[in-house]
């Protein structure tokens, strides 16, 4: 059952990963390109705990970090991620699951990322940080995080009761 | 809430994270850069089969183009034709001068650039700020470290790593860039710099006395080596000049030709022109003025000492 777990979030996380770089990326949308790997980190995270929700994160953003064209500091984004699991599993209970709070924190989980990857981006010396730009991105990802995870957490669930009804929250 | 496990397992997990930071930093050749470097490799390779099955479902990005102002999208097409016109009107001129030119500029070359196509196939997301694209090109087709790319409109980026079927084009807009660049006409030379926004670069002169106006057009000094930067690229044309003659720092924004928001396919330059192009790549927009100047004529004499090869069989590639 653990393994079919495993099997499932690598496969989700690799599949928003190409289609993020391959399609949301390309499409030129206002503002911040929309985080899909983050959204389903966070449905994962709801679906299996902080635990699970933490390690996919870390690995999500390490895979992130190396995806080309990504050409910042490997491990900052995998340092996120791993925040980002852990805290929405722990944050949220599976027993208070209502749309406006995942909601919330999808939202807070995607724009929190852009301001916090800049903060460290800027900590560790990347020197390409222009924080003129980081309200409207960090806006625009946690609206467009908001819009997928609508989409993304009930699609997520599903499957992971699907797949896995043993071990899903 | 965590068992004792999961707890020293993020823990061990948030180490890891941090140590890849200081390793990443410390930069150099090491089994993390292989390993970074191999998982990137296999990444764009599934970046290849994600593009092209995502590329019919692009054109959706056409949609938001024309919810904006039409009448503006119009009113710059009317012109652009206008301009066409009259660059038919003028071309059959043109025609005629250009077989007097050709024997000259078969030896200098308008651009003698050998160029690799490629495609973009992955943009980098906004929010790490940096603008990077992924071409489906790569090792296995001469791509090397450092190469200009470039395309219809004129300067990119430059090549920032290579795998073996793509690579990672730092493009100029990147506020890590630096090119060292040429206005034409005057020949003034000074450094273009990134600034991270697409439509604003910054110019600045080494002769802060030098004129300039909105309107001129900038191409690349070029590197050596041709690496990396190919001589003789245009780059893009003065849109705003602050500062006054003479005022210590005169700072010129720049509009790049090329649309860094739309590209398709680019060209990686593999071999530079054996001699400076000069001004003649640039589009032809203050007239043909630049093109017969006696600097083909300058081109054409002084490699001979240095490459006498160049003589002994012209290249027939520019006719």
């Amino acid at each position: 059952m653990k393994t079919r777990r495993a099997v499932l979030s690598a496969t989700l996380v690799l599949i928003a990963l190409v289609l993020q770089t391959s399609f949301l990326g390309r499409l030129g949308l206002p503002g911040a390109t929309p985080d899909l790997v983050l959204v389903v980190v966070v449905a994962l995270s709801l679906a299996y705990g902080p635990g699970v929700g933490g390690v996919t994160g870390f690995i999500a953003g390490l895979l992130v970090d190396m995806a080309p064209p990504a050409d910042g500091v490997v491990g900052l984004t995998a340092l996120i991620g791993l925040a980002v699991g852990t805290i929405t599993g722990a944050a949220i209970d599976p027993r208070d699951r209502t749309i406006v709070s995942i909601s919330g924190m999808v939202g807070a989980s995607t724009g929190g990322a852009v301001i916090v990857y800049a903060a460290m981006s800027s900590i560790v010396g990347g020197g390409r940080v222009d924080w003129s730009l980081v309200p409207g991105l960090a806006l625009s990802a946690g609206l467009y995080g908001v819009l997928l995870g609508m989409a993304v957490v009930p699609f997520v669930t599903w499957a992971a009761r699907r797949m896995t009804p043993d071990l899903v929250l | 809430m965590f068992t004792g496990r999961a707890r020293a397992l993020l823990a061990a997990l948030l180490v890891l994270g941090l140590t890849l930071v200081i390793f990443d930093l410390r930069g150099g050749q090491g089994p993390f850069s292989t390993l970074t470097s191999g998982v990137g490799a296999v990444l764009g390779g599934a970046e290849r089969v994600g593009s092209a099955v995502a590329s019919p479902f692009i054109g959706i990005r056409d949609w938001w183009g024309t919810w904006g102002d039409q009448r503006a999208k119009i009113a710059a097409l009317e012109s652009e034709n206008q301009q066409l016109q009259s660059l038919v009107h003028r071309s059959e001129n043109d025609r005629n001068r250009a077989d007097q030119l050709d024997g000259l500029l078969r030896v200098a070359g308008v651009g003698e650039y050998r160029i690799v196509p490629a495609e973009v196939i992955a943009i980098g997301p906004a929010q790490d700020f940096a603008w990077t694209v992924t071409i489906d090109a790569g090792r296995a087709d001469g791509i090397e470290r450092d190469m200009s790319v470039i395309n219809g409109d004129g300067l990119v980026g430059r090549v920032q790593s290579v795998r073996s079927n793509t690579s990672t084009v730092v493009l100029i807009v990147d506020s890590t860039i630096s090119v060292g660049a040429r206005v034409a006409g005057s020949g003034e030379v000074g450094i273009l710099s990134g600034t991270g926004q697409q439509e604003s670069m910054e110019f600045q002169m080494l002769d802060p006395l030098a004129p300039m106006q909105p309107g001129d057009a900038l191409v690349t000094f070029g590197s050596k080596g041709g690496r990396p930067y190919a001589p003789g690229i245009p780059i893009g044309e003065v849109v705003k000049v602050q500062g006054t003659a003479g005022q210590l720092t005169r700072v010129a924004t720049i509009r790049p030709f090329a649309d860094m928001s739309a590209l398709g396919v680019v060209g990686v330059v593999i071999k530079p022109p054996r001699t400076d192009p000069r001004d003649s790549v640039l589009p032809d927009r203050q007239g043909a003025a630049t093109l017969p100047t006696p600097e083909p004529t300058q081109a054409s004499a002084s490699p001979s000492p240095t490459a006498p090869e160049l003589n002994a069989s012209p290249v027939p590639s520019a006719s």
